[in-house]
């Protein structure tokens, strides 16, 4: 008995089967071989910089001498009532942009999954707002914006609004970001979601309609459920980047935060700290960490809930 | 024992030629600076004259795009070891780094360094020293629109009046359409910092060891800018914009901006006078802005850093920064400069200079506290709320003053 279970402890310690075969070695060392131009180039720009925030974060930087200075950059930045500020920001922003982006995007997919006239175009249109370069399309949206001669004010006098300072009034800056966020976005996740409607096969509907299901019964029971990974990964990304939100906000504010800063967001705070003229760039290292690790909680939290309602077909 | 003499002697003598000759061999040198197109040509005929001089130096210009590039550059080859020789430089880049750079004051005439406007001299002094010299140097002026203002004011009180008598709302919507005059206090906190030197107020005490903002002459420039704000079109845009769209009559904004404030007066349809800042309780004095010339002591050769030294000093010659300040619009930093017949001459036949000109002389510039970054940004902030109406002088004045006193420690 005991010989067995030594015999069996000795198997399971030697290597396994497959490690004594030449050809495994050959393919392996292939294999990696094949990755290692892309871990190179992802190890000095990525991973470095990636750890070596960790590392910056407890060090007082400065061109001549850096020195560890422990947990104080963190101390300070949670002292700090501008983090706090750009972090609820941060939560604003997110909170709102991306379920709307998301529920816009899903309305406007189902529309282009229709047999419409001119659906091409109509696809194009929506995906050019993502393609155009930023920068272009902010100071666009700058003109929208402008209170006294913007095409946004002037349709909305048709209603009886009376002019909106957008840019210069701090209850409209953030608001002002989202809208042209939503704007957008939209057409990018609609054009994920439509690839996903598309990829949805045909016998679910008949089978649905042979059941005698509604139209808005087929979509909240058909549609929604097989589209869930699309969702999902639209999800995940248009959260990722709504927490990173900066250019918008530099280039529409014509690099400043906004009015009494109501448009200062988390990667806005850690750009002033680090590299607009204070050059702090330990508490910026340990804000961008703060950043990361709520980015990582919310990625895990989502994986953890999503995964349980994400239906692949 | 003579014949070892005459050996030794003969040592010195090549020893010493020998040197001469590493002084007059080619050398290269890296000049890092911020200037865009418009004023590269300029920069690039300056330094082709110096070239032209120095037939052994050869200086490689190397445009390192805005002033937040150029910073964050510096810093990354300070860090890497390999700065370049000489570079532009705001006052508070220099206090971190000041232990690496070569002080060109110390390889300056007496005469040279008795030349530069003083003001200049003291925000380029660090530790006793005349570490860095000025270069391209602009100062603060009021612009106005002639049609609307025949005579500028001269006084804060006339400045405040004809403020609040320009602010109309001519279509009657209850929306001002007219501004007297504007501010960009986020991004602009230069305009209180002169309205505070203009009390004879200041940002800290004079060995910098107390806040001072908030005494009672920070409150009477913090209390000033506040009445301005009903009359005041408050932006984050540059002021240009604002004027071309006839939003604003007049503004404070540095002389550098002439050309683009000049451009939209000419496409507003209107001309454009410049005069000196409205006279304070105390003084009339103007904020000069503008980088200086540092000259690198780190990775660079003896050959290199002298070089470095003659091309600041070249341009520091009456006739170069007068070039200077001809061609791109910035201000002479010698007074032998103002003195020159050539200044005088453009001067009398540029309208718009003889306000920034007048006020050089006694221009001030921004302390050299290593945290001044930190302080402009609590200044702006504190400035801003109150233009906002946000907060009020006393209240803002106080926030501020308790953060900076932080930035001392």
């Amino acid at each position: 008995m005991i010989k067995e279970q030594i015999l069996r402890f000795g198997r399971r310690l030697s290597c396994p089967q497959e490690w004594k075969s030449r050809s495994y070695w050959r393919e392996t060392g292939t294999a990696y071989l094949y990755i290692l131009p892309a871990f190179a180039i992802l190890s000095v720009f990525v991973f470095y910089p990636f750890f070596s925030a960790f590392r910056l974060s407890t060090y007082k930087w400065t061109p001549l001498t850096s020195t560890f200075n422990g947990w104080r950059n963190y101390q300070y930045i949670f002292q700090d009532k501008y983090f706090w500020r750009a972090l609820w920001r941060t939560f604003y922003y997110v909170g709102i942009n991306v379920p709307i982006t998301l529920f816009l995007a899903l309305l406007v997919a189902s529309l282009l999954n229709k047999k419409l006239r001119f659906l091409a175009f109509a696809r194009t249109s929506y995906f050019l707002a993502y393609i155009t370069p930023v920068v272009a399309v902010t100071m666009v949206w700058q003109w929208l914006y402008n209170w006294q001669y913007g095409l946004l004010n002037y349709f909305l006098g048709w209603f009886g609004v009376s002019l909106t300072n957008w840019l210069g009034d701090k209850r409209f800056a953030l608001p002002a970001v989202i809208i042209m966020s939503i704007w957008r976005f939209v057409g990018y996740e609609a054009i994920i979601l439509l690839a996903g409607l598309q990829g949805i096969d045909k016998m679910y509907y008949e089978a649905a309609r042979i059941d005698g299901a509604s139209g808005l019964q087929v979509w909240r029971k058909v549609t929604i459920p097989l589209l869930t990974p699309q969702i999902f990964f639209v999800f995940v990304i248009s959260l990722i980047g709504s927490f990173k939100v900066f250019t918008e906000i530099f280039v529409l504010f014509n690099g400043s935060p906004g009015p009494l800063k109501s448009a200062e967001t988390l990667v806005y705070y850690i750009m002033r700290q680090g590299f607009f003229g204070t050059q702090h760039l330990g508490r910026a290292a340990a804000a961008s960490v703060v950043l990361f690790g709520i980015i990582f909680v919310f990625t895990l939290f989502q994986l953890q809930i999503t995964q349980k309602r994400v239906h692949y077909q | 024992m003579r014949s070892t003499r005459f050996c030794v002697l003969g040592l010195m003598v090549v020893f010493l030629f020998g040197l001469v000759a590493v002084a007059e061999g080619p050398v290269t040198i890296t000049f890092w600076h911020a200037m865009s197109s418009r004023h590269q040509p300029n920069l690039q005929k300056l330094v082709d004259d110096f070239m032209a001089e120095y037939p052994n130096v050869t200086v490689e210009l190397s445009y390192q795009g805005g002033y937040g590039d150029l910073q964050q550059k510096i810093n990354a080859a300070v860090v890497a070891g390999n700065p370049p020789t000489i570079a532009q430089v705001y006052e508070n880049w220099v206090t971190p780094i000041v232990d690496i750079l070569y002080p060109v004051g110390l390889h300056m005439t007496e005469e040279e360094k008795g030349d530069i406007i003083d003001g200049l001299v003291r925000s380029n002094t660090y530790n006793g020293v005349l570490t860095t010299v000025p270069f391209n140097k602009s100062i603060m002026v009021l612009y106005y629109r002639k049609d609307l203002v025949p005579i500028p004011p001269t006084d804060w009180q006339e400045y405040l009046d004809m403020s609040k008598e320009l602010t109309v709302d001519s279509d009657g919507d209850g929306t001002i359409d007219q501004f007297g005059t504007g501010f960009r206090p986020a991004a602009n906190p230069e305009l209180f910092l002169n309205f505070l030197e203009e009390t004879g107020g200041s940002i800290l005490s004079e060995d910098w060891s107390k806040v001072t903002i908030n005494n009672s002459k920070g409150l009477q420039a913090m209390e000033y800018a506040a009445s301005l704000a009903p009359y005041s079109l408050i932006t984050s845009e540059y002021m240009s914009n604002a004027f071309q769209a006839n939003q604003v009559c007049m503004f404070i904004d540095t002389s550098a901006g002439y050309y683009y404030n000049n451009q939209a007066a000419e496409a507003a349809g209107c001309e454009m006078g410049v005069a000196r800042v409205p006279m304070g309780p105390v003084n009339q004095k103007s904020m000069i802005q503008g980088t200086n010339l540092a000259v690198f002591d780190k990775n660079q050769t003896q050959a290199q850093k002298d070089a470095g030294v003659l091309l600041a000093r070249f341009l520091l010659r009456a006739e170069n920064t007068v070039y200077w300040a001809e061609k791109g619009g910035y201000q002479p930093v010698t007074k032998s400069a103002y003195e020159s017949e050539e200044w005088e001459n453009w001067v009398a036949t540029h309208e718009y200079q003889q306000a920034m000109s007048a006020q050089m002389l006694d221009g001030f510039s921004q302390i050299l506290h290593p945290n001044y970054g930190d302080m402009r940004y609590v200044i702006a902030t504190a400035f801003e709320e109150v233009m906002l109406a946000e907060a009020t002088p006393l209240e803002g004045l106080a926030s501020a003053a308790l953060e900076i006193e932080d930035l001392l420690e």
